[in-house]
């Protein structure tokens, strides 16, 4: 279980990065944190003939606040976004789904862009991605697009980045003391790619539900939202029977794949059960940021 | 950092083999790096069951740092053709597949190695492996085994004719007809066990360096014997066996992966002496989790005939095991299987028959209490049979336990239950766990909606058996040692156990220091030399008895030989000399106190002329005294979310007893990690096929193992209730935590999902599993 | 072939290797420091856990040619002497391990929790080590170990236990 042969290139800025892609687009990988990279390069199962190390390109990584939305440079590292004060005042979902990736060595090394990169469709960082509508930020020779969430997942480990380009950031709405987010999912251990997973994010307003954002991982080949869901949830009063109601809604159409944990039935089955529990453990972070101002 | 202590054995004393281990001084196999050495990786079959048509290695072979290619073919021409030398070692007697070291005309399993390819690196190797070409020609893949059943199936060994392995002919015990007729209730059961695996966390591997110079073949090993692997390379590669040489250091586990030598080993040994250089192979997950052996996969078709009182009066069952593709133990397992059935119980007639099949899958290898499944089986069997006559877990055991009496019990299959204290710990562990505040909880806890859940099971374990009239307590026959007291008054043990984990180093030096009267750290444990070590084999839990049981004596015969040349010197009595802290003294005369290491000095420097033996050296073996059964009950609660299947085990409670305890802490940790391995084999682990022969679970994304938030703190209280022997009344525990734990969490699960009235006829219990049972029982009812 | 110097256990080492030969080969096979273990090889059973710039990292899942100026500690720079640092102690008092192939694993990513969390309890050490997998043991003589561990780095010698 060795990796195979590949160039190895090691820009140190932005633009050689970009010039790097343009000049080998499909025959090129970029790792970032190499946390998926590596064991697909270990597995022989990926096999770029050059491997474009981004590490050394300091501009990539950063956190920042600005203009209600908070800015994350692809090659922040997850624990850093772990332990910034900014993700656990301005961005919940993302700050209640980071301790769920993987290990504490895995975040060690392992990036906020790589993963939403990657785009595995169990992760957590997708579902985060998605139901907050997050912005990325791709460079290419030819220039800069902005491209949001929803056209961001195209399908199974892919993504609207073209072989040319580079994610530079992603922007995520900033939350407001009204919101309040919850990360659950069923993992067959802890620390394992969710078998379903849901980001859920809501705003409550004189207790009603003024928006109401969900995400389910690990039920299609890429992140979904539940929008039959959130309809449901809107202007009403956080309660169980309401949230019984969004559950039913929001898998009623739901068609997962089946793997070795667990059969279509199954996720769909357990995406209610989440859908359930996440709006519960929402609501709840909701009152309590609230009460926390 | 020495270690003192007023008597080693019975106490936890730390472990000698840990300074090395916990600052990374620990000598697995991989860690060997000879000059000159190369790698090697192997071609292995993408499919099941297949032809092969040709194959093409003239690229790898013209690959930069690739240093020889070796096809099937060609390892054979380099190698002796003959049986699994493991096979042949357990004396196996049945029809025998015939098949070469690497796949030659027909691969039959999703990694069966066809090539091997030897390079600078194992990078390279590799890269080598992706330029061999091998084309296939498609056979059916036989992968169940009802598929193997079905006399149209293509078998996988043309000179078997079919894909039965082997028929175990039906015995009877006891008057089986008589039982069923005269019982109140017969039930029908089909229970399935799982594929499953061993997985240690180091995988197999080797270091062969063949000297063309002196024609040795020095093997460097991860092995449970070096006398086994030894033998294995005499056969094969056709050594003499003085030519052969094997060393074992630290061994990342096994749990019956490694015994012996493997295809692949056998075939880095064919390729060292072709290439005249040293070549190690190290396997990696993917090959260790495919090809290395895997464990269980047995089907059981269960009568039980019982009295309206839960008296168990008859069993008849028909087991049915897949022993995948390679002969190993597969094909011997139903002996023992059937001797181990009635367990610990009363249980006066029993029918048994078996039939093993091959099919495409890795080979059934040993794994920690192989025969593991008849307590499976029997304790399922129990307890459904308890909730149809609406009768406790504890009650129906209580009722079926064979008592403690003199003369004792006899199993229904032969063996006397010497020793047994299975009601003991029964009755110690439901009192432990309190069943009827767990009731009250569990009914208060149901109207939360919360689903717990509490299972008993009991076990008995060989570990060696008790003493037969006819030889030696264990089945793998006497232990012998060589033990010697060196020049600088270190005592010395010289064992065929080759320990992976299980603290032997420690344990012997424990029993050697107090029967001979010197500090612990005067005692040194010698393993894995095959120059140096008496055969033996670290398996079938035999190491407490055995081996302890021949360091005891062994030990005291040095003793008396030490003290013997001790009273030449000292000019009295060997009679009046004792051995205290490192000392030889006369009784009563604390002045007269000569060091051991004196002692040893001068037996070693001197000559003392005829009639003095200054060689302080003896060979000792043993039968294993009085032997006798390990055994005990276990006990889970379980919380099971019913809402995604989720099962966490709250607690866990072991009563168990392997009589007196060289070490507990070490006793403790074969248990606990017996345990886990059962609690994940339960929840985890399985080794999955798709219906083509597809092995699903290749990697650690797939394959899951237990880690710590899976396994809760595990509660051990120890019976040493029965002394057989006048010396030696340590027995083994090293697989029934494995044995056991299965049929226990299996139980809680099923009682925690009592109200929807799921019964349960599998091992295996995955999340999406639990909300399949709870949806059938609900559209049952 | 890619030149790379890096600090291992406070020595300066200077060498070259493939870019795809991972860390975890570069310190078993170039540095000759076999006290890493490489267990799966894609990044989840957590032998091959080192300490990178203070931080624990699967050295199976980073080339060496990354760690390239950083400072890298593995098991063998634990306790300089060749004795036992505290955590190593008590995981001897404690039994903690069996066959030893995990541990030098545990013991590294033990190390970089207590350096983090000196407090952490049971189930914050249990979480912390979830991503290493032992096989031997059950796991519980090493969440003892690291308690121990713990409560002894939280009192000052002389204390007792």
């Amino acid at each position: 279980m060795k990796l195979p042969q590949f160039d190895y290139q090691a820009p140190q800025t932005i633009a050689e990065a970009i010039e790097l892609l343009a000049k080998y687009e499909d025959d090129a990988s970029v790792l970032a944190g190499g946390q998926s990279l590596i064991p697909l390069l270990a597995l022989r199962l990926a096999r770029p003939a050059v491997l474009i190390d981004i590490n050394g390109v300091s501009d990539l990584a950063g956190l920042s606040l600005a203009h209600g939305q908070v800015t994350i440079g692809t090659l922040t590292r997850e624990y850093r976004a772990e332990e910034s004060d900014v993700v656990a005042d301005r961005l919940p979902l993302l700050a209640a789904a980071l301790p769920l990736i993987g290990h504490a060595a895995i975040r060690s090394r392992g990036t906020v862009g790589g993963s939403l990169a990657h785009g595995d469709p169990a992760a957590e960082l997708p579902a985060v991605a998605l139901a907050l509508d997050a912005t990325f930020v791709v460079r290419g020779a030819t220039g800069e697009r902005i491209i949001k969430a929803p056209d961001w997942f195209e399908g199974y480990l892919t993504t609207a980045r073209r072989p040319d380009e580079l994610l530079i950031e992603v922007r995520f709405p900033a939350a407001g003391p009204g919101t309040g987010a919850s990360f659950v999912e069923v993992a067959r251990r802890h620390g394992d790619f969710a078998i379903v997973g849901l980001a859920t994010s809501l705003t409550l307003a004189d207790g009603r539900i003024s928006d109401a954002r969900l995400a389910l991982a690990g039920v299609s080949d890429v992140p979904v939202r539940a929008a039959e869901a959130e309809d449901v949830l809107i202007g009403e009063q956080p309660s169980a029977a309401l949230f019984g109601e969004a559950a039913r809604r929001a898998t009623a159409g739901l068609d997962p794949p089946a793997d070795l944990h667990g059969s279509a039935d199954y996720r769909t089955k357990i995406a209610a059960t989440l859908i359930r529990r996440g709006l519960r453990g929402a609501a709840d972070n909701a009152s309590e940021r609230q009460a926390n101002g | 950092m020495a270690i003192v202590a007023e008597r080693y054995t019975g106490a936890s004393i730390r472990r000698s083999e840990d300074p090395r281990i916990l600052t990374g001084a620990g000598r697995y196999v991989d860690d060997v790096k000879l000059p000159g050495m190369l790698h090697a990786a192997f071609v292995r079959s993408p499919l099941a069951h297949a032809q092969v048509r040709s194959i093409d290695v003239s690229a790898a072979r013209d690959l930069p740092g690739v240093v020889a290619v070796f096809t099937g073919a060609e390892i054979e021409d380099m190698t002796v053709p003959g049986p699994d030398p493991l096979v042949a070692f357990f004396g196996d007697t049945g029809p025998t597949p015939e098949f070469t070291l690497l796949a030659t005309d027909k691969v039959r399993l999703v990694g069966d190695p066809v090539a091997i390819v030897v390079a600078e690196s194992r990078y390279l190797a590799e890269d080598g492996c992706d330029l061999v070409e091998v084309e296939y020609d498609e056979l059916a893949p036989v992968a169940s085994a009802a598929a193997a059943l079905d006399p149209a199936s293509p078998p996988l060994f043309a000179n078997l004719g079919s894909n039965i392995a082997r028929e175990h002919p039906r015995a009877e015990f006891g008057d089986v007809a008589a039982a069923f007729a005269q019982a109140d209730r017969v039930f029908d059961f089909h229970i399935d066990v799982h594929r499953h695996q061993n997985v240690p966390m180091e995988g197999r591997g080797c270091v062969a360096s063949y000297d063309p110079q002196t024609a040795v073949m020095t093997f460097y090993a991860a092995t449970q014997g070096v006398h086994v692997t030894k033998m294995g390379i005499v056969m094969r590669l056709g050594i003499e066996p003085d030519k052969v040489h094997v060393l074992a250091g630290d061994i990342g586990g096994s749990f019956g992966l490694k015994i012996g030598v493997s295809r692949e080993e056998l075939a880095a040994a064919a390729a060292s002496r072709a290439v005249a250089r040293p070549v190690k192979w190290t396997e990696d997950r993917g090959e260790n989790l495919t090809a290395s052996g895997q464990a269980r996969e047995e089907s059981f078709d269960v009568r039980a005939a019982v009295s309206n009182d839960g008296d168990l009066l008859g069993l008849d069952v028909r087991m049915v095991v897949d022993t995948g593709s390679y002969p190993s133990m597969g094909a011997m397992l139903a002996g023992i299987v059937q001797a181990m059935l009635p367990g610990p119980y009363k249980l006066a007639a029993m029918g048994f028959e078996a039939t093993a099949v091959t099919t495409n899958k890795a080979p059934y290898v040993a794994y920690r209490g192989p025969w593991a499944s008849e307590t499976f089986v029997r304790e399922r069997v129990l307890d459904l049979i308890a909730h149809e006559l609406g009768l406790d877990p504890v009650e129906i055991r209580r009722r079926n336990i064979a008592p403690r009496t003199e003369p004792p019990a006899v199993m229904v299959t032969g063996r006397p239950l010497v020793g047994v204290t299975t009601m003991e710990s029964l009755e110690r562990v439901a009192e432990l766990a309190d069943f009827p505040a767990f009731r009250r909880r569990q009914a208060a806890a149901r109207i939360e909606g919360r689903h717990l859940g509490i299972g008993v099971a009991t076990f008995i374990e060989a570990a060696p058996g008790p003493r037969s009239q006819d030889g030696p307590s264990d089945p793998e026959g006497m232990e012998a040692m060589r033990l010697r007291l060196d020049g600088d008054g270190v005592v010395v043990l010289f064992t065929g156990q080759m320990p992976h984990g299980q603290s032997h180093q420690t344990t012997l030096a424990q029993i050697a220091a107090d029967e001979f009267g010197v500090p612990f750290d005067q005692v040194r444990v010698v393993v894995g030399d095959s120059d140096l070590v008496p055969f033996g084999l670290t398996g079938g839990s035999r190491f407490a008895t055995m081996t302890g049981g021949v360091a005891l004596h062994g030990t005291r015969q040095l003793k008396a030989k030490v003290l013997d040349f001790a009273s030449h010197l000292m000019e009295v009595s060997a009679q009046d000399l004792q051995i205290t802290d490192g000392n030889i003294w006369v009784r009563g005369d604390p002045e007269s106190a000569i060091a051991v290491t004196e002692i040893a000095r001068q037996a070693a420097s001197g000559d003392f002329g005829p009639g003095v033996d200054a060689n302080l050296e003896v060979e000792a073996a043993y039968d294993g005294g009085a032997g006798g059964w390990s055994g005990g009950t276990h006990c889970a609660i379980v919380e099971v979310d019913v809402e995604t299947g989720l099962v966490s085990v709250e607690r866990y409670i072991v009563t168990e007893d392997c009589g007196a305890l060289i070490n507990p802490a070490v006793v403790e940790g074969q248990i606990r990690g017996g345990v886990a391995q059962g609690i994940g084999a339960v929840l985890l682990e399985r080794s999955a096929y798709d219906e083509f022969g597809n092995f699903q679970s290749a990697t650690f994304m797939d394959y899951l193992m237990p880690t710590a938030c899976d396994i809760p703190r595990i509660e051990i209280e120890h019976l040493e209730t029965v002394p057989l022997d006048a010396d030696v009344n340590f027995r083994g525990v090293g697989e029934g935590g494995m044995i056991v734990a299965p049929p226990t969490i299996v139980n809680a699960i099923e009682d925690a999902l009592s109200p929807f009235g799921v019964r349960i006829y599998e091992q295996h219990l995955p999340p999406a599993r639990i909300l399949e049972l709870i949806s059938m029982a609900r559209r049952a009812s | 072939m890619v030149d790379i110097t890096l600090t291992v256990n406070g020595a300066i080492r200077t060498g070259s290797a493939e870019a795809r030969k991972t860390l975890a080969d570069y310190l078993r096979d170039d540095l000759e420091l076999t006290g890493t273990h490489v267990g799966c090889e894609h990044g989840v059973c957590g032998a091959c856990t080192v300490i990178v710039d203070g931080l624990p990292v699967r050295s199976c899942l980073m080339l060496a040619v990354q760690a390239a100026g950083s400072e890298v500690t593995t098991i063998e720079g634990l306790a300089p002497d060749g004795g036992l640092g505290p955590l190593q102690q008590a995981m001897w008092d404690s039994h903690s391990f069996q066959c030893g192939f995990c541990t030098p694993g545990f013991v590294m990513q033990a190390t970089a929790l207590l350096s983090h969390h000196p407090d952490a309890d049971e189930q914050q050490i249990r979480e912390a080590l979830s991503g290493n997998i032992c096989r031997c043991t059950g796991y519980q003589s090493i969440i003892d170990g690291v308690l121990l561990a713990a409560r002894r780095l939280r009192q000052p010698a002389g204390q007792g236990e």
